[in-house]
């Protein structure tokens, strides 16, 4: 009876402070609807569990990780060799970072094929772009921090493109280099990026995503809406996170399983001076873009084809950043072409993956 | 006479039989020295390269205990979830909530 009341006399304390009491009855009160696309609610949260595990194995590898051109791929190495798991530790940054890039991908590719971002939801399709572009970044700035043979050359073939964009290109690789050429100072800067601004990038990012799906809510399937049928739904507390948790706890199964088993090696550190290795390939989420490159032919009538390939590259992009102001009547023809174009893109990124890796 | 013969004979049996011994065991030698070689280019190759894993067998063993109950406790966790979650979608469904507010 002593120990209730003091529970309740606690329980009051921090609700009078933070309104706790007003987020769960919020939690309680929000539904999420039941339908046949209800899977792809999931792939959100799955992104977010994967977030919150790079966000603490990164705290864990930034310990012991030593940005300079001297030490950095030492670091990572008497990491994998020296500190108890640290390998593991590693290894679950690394395949976590691919998962959720997987799973941004998917979570993008079912809400342009459901046209959930249609009309009154097109900020939070813009602010998911945003954030897919912001982790993309996180994959690339990543990439180099081993300082490895592979890691340096695929950083410097990246860091190339953009100087095909007409007028500001030179100034972009220049911004990304730290200079004419991928060195020390590259590595730095990219650290810096990895650790501190792309973080601070990502949290105002998903703070506005949060809000705009709180604000929002889910989107019901476009027939349902048109029909104006009555869509089951259920709590999201605690019904709704009762479902979540099963899909994260088989999630995080498979996340460290694989990561033990097939963690990522870690080569020789780079020299600056030696010609770039055979066979250099960025992570399997640039490869489609690295193989439309690649295909594209030196000259174009009288223009650059790298030019020609990095601009028609920025205008799919920018497409598909407004694509729920260009999809504006989605049941009708036009609507059903651009979920056309959905499943054609998603044919000719698979092509072009495996394309690159034959 | 007879003797001096035979004791040739197999004084040459015996060459016979050991030679080629002989030139298998240089050859093995060599062998022996070649994957010693290859061992140490190897080494050096390893050197360079760090392919993570357990560094011996009570680590190896550890990680796939870890794996085994981690494994279990997940299923074990998804039955209970599994159950939780019928009985608050059953306690939804008949507005126990809802009921209790009024």
């Amino acid at each position: 009876m002593n120990l209730l009341g003091k529970k309740e006399r606690a329980q009051s304390w921090f609700d009078e402070r933070f309104g706790i009491s007003g987020i769960v009855k919020f939690l309680r009160e929000k539904k999420i609807p039941q339908h046949k696309h209800s899977l792809w609610y999931y792939t959100g949260s799955a992104i977010m569990l994967f977030f919150v595990i790079q966000v603490i194995t990164g705290f864990m590898l930034i310990f012991y990780y030593n940005p300079t051109l001297a030490e950095a791929n030492k670091s990572v190495g008497r990491l994998m060799t020296e500190i108890p798991m640290g390998w593991i530790i590693r290894s679950i940054h690394s395949w976590s970072s691919s998962f959720m890039i997987a799973f941004a991908f998917i979570h993008l590719l079912s809400i342009w094929i459901t046209k959930a971002y249609r009309r009154p939801r097109e900020l939070t399709w813009m602010s998911g772009v945003f954030l897919l572009g912001v982790t993309l970044a996180f994959g690339f700035t990543g990439y180099l921090l081993p300082w490895d043979d592979l890691s340096l050359s695929a950083t410097k073939v990246g860091t190339d493109i953009p100087r095909s964009i007409p007028i500001v290109g030179v100034w972009v690789t220049k911004l990304l280099r730290g200079g004419e050429d991928v060195t020390g100072d590259t590595l730095t800067r990219f650290f810096g990026f990895h650790v501190c601004i792309l973080p601070v990038f990502i949290f105002i990012l998903l703070a506005v995503h949060v809000y705009l799906i709180q604000k929002l809510g889910m989107s019901l399937p476009l027939a349902a809406e048109r029909r104006k049928e009555k869509v089951k739904e259920l709590p999201f507390w605690p019904n709704f996170v009762y479902r979540e948790s099963v899909v994260w706890l088989i999630l995080l199964g498979i996340l460290f399983t694989v990561a033990i088993f097939l963690p990522p090696s870690l080569d020789k550190s780079a020299d600056l001076m030696a010609p770039a290795p055979e066979g250099i390939r960025p992570e399997w989420y640039f490869l489609f873009l690295f193989q439309i490159l690649k295909i594209f032919p030196a000259k174009i009538l009288f223009i650059n084809g790298d030019t020609v390939a990095i601009l028609l590259i920025l205008l799919a992009f920018i497409l598909f950043f407004f694509l729920p102001l260009l999809d504006n009547k989605p049941s009708e023809k036009k609507g059903k072409f651009i979920t056309f174009l959905a499943y054609v893109s998603i044919v000719f990124a698979v092509v072009m993956t495996v394309w690159s890796l034959l | 006479m007879m003797w001096k013969m035979k004791r040739l004979l197999a004084f040459f049996l015996l060459i016979l039989l050991l030679f080629p011994l002989f030139l298998l065991k240089l050859n093995f030698a060599q062998e022996v020295m070649e994957e010693e070689q290859n061992k140490i280019t190897q080494a050096e190759e390893n050197a360079e390269k760090i392919v993570p894993s357990p560094k011996d067998i009570k680590e190896s063993t550890g990680i796939y205990v870890f794996v085994a109950w981690m494994w279990i406790a997940i299923i074990v966790l998804i039955y209970i979830l599994r159950l939780k979650i019928k009985e608050v979608d059953r306690l939804f469904y008949i507005r126990f909530f809802s009921a209790k507010k009024k």
